[in-house]
């Protein structure tokens, strides 16, 4: 077996050396690129940062009347200065909350079989492509599942039900592929670690792999349901009221069995459908109020993925990889 | 030379091993591991020792696809753990690892050691922690780890982390403990505190160890196996192969003519 | 050596090594011919020559041993490296000790050539004894550096033939001493030179047994004729 022998040239130094003037004028020319460069993108971020800042300054200035207390807890009515929100982030509440349950755990357990259980063939590759590709489809278009499916077929109504179950199956596909990329973030290391001291395969997945995902899933869950928050189009199309000036029922009340479940099945109207109300009324003192709930909710979103930020980071503290 | 009444605790026989695309990466292996002693797999990259050491805890066995034919024999039960009806999870039990980067799980120390225990539902407060001390102890980072168990595992320097591997793949009381290039990624002094560590753990158990490091192999081991090519091309005791191997090929990978 | 290490500068430090233990050789053969010569031809000159020129042999084990040293400490070389590496350092202790013996032969050619050269005829048993002994000292440096194990039987015969050779001497001597007790200081003088011809043989003969440990891994010291011969 031969090995071969390193050939060098001539030093390099003496090639830089021999034409220094010349290198140096390239070296200038390549470090001006990366200035131009970096002038290029921060031109990008800044034109991109200042829009949304102007876009949401405008809201506040439009809605800064309306920022109180009152407009929190006061219902609809015809007068703009009375005009409240409760019915609509309560609704907002609620339909988050269905959402969330339905989303997360079918999500979860859909990314943690695909990445764990499911044989890697062909068809697990089709089912792959197709989840990424569910991201993408319109809300508009699961609205129209859902009120085909949903409202009509099932005969669920136009409830919170309906409202959540649609939402959780839009933001589904973000849930899984965030619970997928976090479980593949986990070296190989660590499992074969975890199988060589004697764990069974539910025993690596429930100690470490869900373990230490949680910060994954947990981000996307967050920015999905930060997404499902401001998306109108399939509850519209599932028809929630746009005018309601009643709460749906509480879900605990003071007779047995305390728990109820009455409220699902309610009519209801959620924040971007009051505010898209709002939009559409001819008097201006009502467009201050769509400007305020605008602003509402880029704050509750802007929040959203703060924590989630804060959480990931809180979460993946104890992980090195 | 090697005594015949030197008591083996286990050997393989005609091991051959197929990766899930088809290459067979093992051929007609035989070779014994004698009890507590520790046995050396030296060869060039793509040999096979590493192949060899991992289907010792049937670790091939977490990928679809790769098939053993050939048998690996305990002793003293004469159980042939490469059989289908046998569990692997169970020769994992018997048999641990100590892999090549140091892998502690994102826990505190005292869960890293305990953790072998408790996936064997021992759940015992105090009996959890007297095994954790002996593993500890027996890994020589006990003094070190003592008042900082509930301490990350990540917070240990890199040779700590390596020994904390050893105290995990120790709680378990393994009767054989396999060595997957320990210290290829420690510094010398780490790599000197490891390699001490084996030579005292032979005294409980049998070990195995695959190394890139020639001369870690003549220090520390007992008998020295070289492979190449998936083939076992000489097997002796170490003194012997490093003296008077009685292959050429041997003789050329250890001088450094090839590889 | 066969093939090549993968570091070149291994395999040139081991030859550099190799080179200078076949020079040591070659100027230990010349110092015994030149010690003979001066003796039997009583050149002063030459006799001081060979006493001068110990030191170069001296001074080559020296600095092989250095060589060797530094290879064993950079290199960690195994196996038949190893061997050889070995088995240099203890052939150049043979060499030097026989160094020691032709300078020894030299100083009695410097003292016998002040007085009366009356046993001058005795010198031919010495003579023969010299040339098989720088013949053994001859066959075992090829050996070695040829790597060929098979010369150390042939060797081992002709030590016998020295051993035999000096029986003869001796009793030689011992006749002529009862003849003419005039001549017993000198006669003892020869003896020794016999003596000192005798133990070259003797080194030249471990150097041929080095070799074989070297090439075959096999150490081949004090082990009868008749065993090495079955081996």
């Amino acid at each position: 077996m031969t090995t071969e022998t390193p050939v060098l040239q001539a030093p390099a130094t003496a090639s830089v050396l021999k034409n220094l003037d010349a290198v140096r004028a390239m070296i200038k020319r390549h470090k001006l690129n990366d200035y131009i460069f970096s002038v290029i993108g921060l031109l990008a971020l800044v034109m991109a940062l200042l829009t949304l800042l102007v876009l949401f300054s405008d809201l506040v200035m439009d809605g800064y009347a309306r920022f109180n207390l009152e407009f929190l807890s006061e219902f609809p009515s015809r007068r703009a200065a009375k005009a409240g929100l409760l019915s609509a982030w309560v609704g907002s509440a609620l339909v988050m909350l269905v959402t969330f349950l339905t989303a997360v755990p079918m999500g979860v357990a859909a990314g943690l079989y695909l990445e764990e259980y499911a044989p890697k063939n062909w068809f697990s590759d089709l089912i792959e492509i197709n989840v990424t590709n569910l991201a993408g489809v319109p809300s508009i278009v699961y609205g129209l599942l859902a009120l085909g499916l949903f409202v009509y077929i099932l005969g669920l109504g136009q409830s919170i039900l309906t409202a959540g179950l649609t939402l959780g199956l839009l933001i589904l596909p973000i849930v899984i592929v965030s619970t997928r990329e976090s479980i593949r973030a986990i070296p190989v290391a660590i499992r074969e670690a975890a199988y060589a001291v004697g764990a069974t395969k539910w025993q690596v997945v429930y100690d470490h792999v869900l373990k230490y995902s949680q910060g994954g899933i947990l981000t996307g869950v967050i920015i999905g349901m930060a997404r499902a928050l401001g998306e109108t189009a399939p509850i519209i199309t599932i028809g929630a009221l746009t005018f309601i000036a009643f709460l749906p029922p509480s879900p605990v009340t003071d007779v047995a069995p305390f728990i109820n479940f009455e409220w699902l099945s309610s009519g209801f109207t959620v924040l971007p459908i009051q505010m898209f109300n709002w939009l559409s009324r001819p008097d201006h003192a009502f467009h201050i109020n769509a400007a305020a709930t605008g602003a509402l909710i880029i704050i509750v979103t802007l929040l959203m993925n703060g924590t989630a930020i804060y959480l990931r980071y809180k979460i993946r503290k104890n992980i090195k990889w | 030379m090697i005594n015949p009444t030197t008591p083996i605790k286990a050997e393989s026989k005609d091991l051959n091993f197929f990766y899930s695309n088809g290459m067979q990466a093992l051929k007609s292996v035989s070779m014994p591991l004698y009890e507590n002693k520790i046995t050396a797999l030296i060869g060039p990259s793509g040999c096979g020792k590493s192949t060899f050491l991992r289907c010792f805890n049937r670790m091939h066995d977490l990928y679809p696809g790769n098939k053993y034919q050939g048998q690996i024999v305990m002793h003293p039960d004469n159980t042939n753990i490469l059989e289908n009806g046998v569990d692997p999870i169970e020769v994992r039990m018997r048999i641990s690892m100590v892999f090549q980067k140091p892998n502690p799980f994102p826990k505190s120390i005292y869960e890293n050691v305990a953790y072998g225990l408790r996936v064997r539902g021992v759940s015992n407060k105090r009996m959890l922690d007297d095994k954790v001390e002996e593993a500890l102890k027996g890994a020589a980072l006990w003094n070190e780890a003592k008042d900082r168990l509930q301490d990350l595992a990540f917070n240990l320097s890199g040779g700590q982390q390596q020994r904390l591997c050893i105290a995990r793949a120790l709680a378990t009381d393994p009767e054989i403990m396999l060595f997957d290039e320990p210290t290829s990624a420690l510094d010398p002094i780490a790599t000197a505190n490891i390699e001490e560590l084996m030579s005292e753990l032979k005294q409980k158990l049998t070990i195995l160890v695959v190394t890139h490091n020639m001369q870690q192999a003549a220090r520390v081991s007992d008998y020295t196996a070289y492979m190449y090519l998936g083939e076992l091309m000489e097997y002796d005791e170490t003194t012997t192969i490093f003296t008077r191997p009685s292959r050429k090929e041997t003789e050329d990978y250890i001088t450094g003519k090839f590889g | 050596m066969q093939s090549e290490h993968i570091f070149k500068q291994y395999d040139a430090e081991l030859e550099a090594v190799r080179a200078k233990v076949l020079e040591m050789g070659a100027l230990v053969e010349l110092q015994i011919v030149d010690a003979l010569e001066s003796l039997v031809s009583g050149n002063t000159k030459l006799a001081k020559k060979v006493v001068n020129r110990d030191h170069e042999v001296n001074a080559l084990e020296v600095q092989i041993d250095e060589d060797a040293s530094h290879i064993i400490a950079r290199r960690q070389p195994t196996a038949g490296d190893l061997r050889m590496v070995l088995m240099m350092i203890k052939t150049i202790t043979d060499l030097e000790r026989i160094g020691d013996e032709a300078a020894k032969v030299a100083r009695f050619a410097l003292k016998t050539s002040e007085t009366d050269r009356l046993l001058a005829p005795r010198f031919v048993e010495i003579k023969a004894m010299a040339a098989t002994a720088r013949d053994m000292l001859h066959r075992a440096l090829d050996a070695f550096a040829r790597s060929d194990a098979t010369k150390v039987i042939e060797i081992a015969h002709m030590d016998e033939e020295v051993d035999e050779q000096f029986q003869v001497a001796i009793r030689q001597l011992i006749t002529f001493m009862l003849e003419d007790p005039r001549t017993i200081s000198m006669s003892l003088e020869v003896l020794f030179v016999a003596k000192a011809i005798e133990r070259i043989g003797d080194h030249a003969k471990n150097i041929s047994e080095y070799v074989v440990y070297m090439v075959k891994g096999k150490d081949v010291r004090h082990i009868s004729l008749e065993d090495n011969l079955l081996e």
